[in-house]
């Protein structure tokens, strides 16, 4: 007759395996929620740069629009609020003018070009004198 | 031949711990990228709703700012670069001064007059990255305003420019 005290070795192992997979499960579960998590918070930060931006590029004159800066002229320097996207990419694209309207795109690009977040605004030809 | 076993071999718990601590370590690699993305951001907008909170109200006081749009000074309160003093019109027709006052660290706070004597309402944001105002000149409009907030380590977590709307 055999007897037996404690476990065996196959006992263990399988009962470690169980809480492997209970523990990878909510691992699993709680990097999912911080990635997504991470992600609306980078998604904020690249809406307010490119909010910014909307203010400024609509009371720039519209013949002037081609010939502004390419990139955010609102970012600055140490006070950046794109930093935590670095390496990120920042440009305003300007469409060719139809029907005297100008479609003025703002776009931020980070994680490799992976994220992409981007607006578009349109100038119409008033005839010059701002809106205002 | 009757083999008794009393426990485990050292080899066996030094198999099954070298297993675990595998599992362990392979978690670990896994979540290093995260945390270390993690530190490069500011403040969570997603566990501090308030703070979204602050900056959408501020977006609507200035843009139902009236002229002249701001007030050097209003009951006890004087523009800084911690104070905001916007004169607004209401949806209602009533015109409003809203004072905001960012003077305490960690905490917003908005108060509305409808005359100096008379305050209509205090709402106050607690536990809020730190606010400065400053002039933001854009052309032909040089009645924008940039709030920006930086967290506890100094790393910018809000920049925002607002400007009065066309009436």
């Amino acid at each position: 007759m055999k007897r037996q005290r404690g476990f065996s070795l196959i006992e263990v192992l399988a009962a470690l395996l169980v809480l492997a997979l209970v523990i990878t499960t909510t691992m699993a579960m709680f990097v999912e929620r911080q990635k997504r998590m991470q992600t609306a918070n980078e998604t904020i930060l690249a809406y307010q740069a490119i909010a910014n931006e909307i203010e400024v590029r609509r009371r720039i004159p519209y013949s002037d629009l081609e010939s502004a800066s390419p990139t955010f002229v609102t970012l600055s320097g140490d006070t950046d609020i794109l930093a935590p996207l670095k390496p990120y990419a920042a440009t305003v694209t300007v469409a060719p003018p139809q029907n005297y309207i100008k479609t003025v795109t703002l776009s931020v690009r980070w994680r490799g070009g992976q994220r992409v977040e981007r607006v578009m605004i349109t100038r119409v030809d008033t005839g010059g004198g701002g809106l205002w | 031949m009757v083999r008794r076993e009393r426990g485990f071999t050292m080899l066996e718990i030094v198999v099954v711990l070298a297993i675990f601590g595998a599992f362990l370590w392979i978690v670990v690699v896994l979540t290093a990228d995260m945390r270390a993305w993690q530190k490069r951001m500011p403040v969570n907008f997603m566990t501090h709703p308030q703070i979204s909170a602050v900056v959408s109200r501020l977006r609507r006081d200035v843009q139902d700012a009236v002229r002249p749009y701001y007030r050097d000074s209003y009951s006890t309160y004087t523009m800084s670069d911690k104070t905001l003093i916007i004169y607004t019109l209401q949806a209602a027709g009533t015109a409003e001064t809203v004072v905001w006052d960012f003077s305490t660290d960690g905490e917003v706070s908005r108060h509305a007059f409808t005359d100096v004597a008379g305050q209509t309402s205090v709402w106050t944001a607690r536990g809020t990255p730190t606010f400065k105002i400053t002039d933001f000149p854009i052309a032909d409009h040089p009645d924008s305003v940039r709030i920006q907030a930086f967290d506890k380590d100094g790393k910018l977590a809000i920049d925002q420019i607002y400007q009065p709307r066309a009436h």
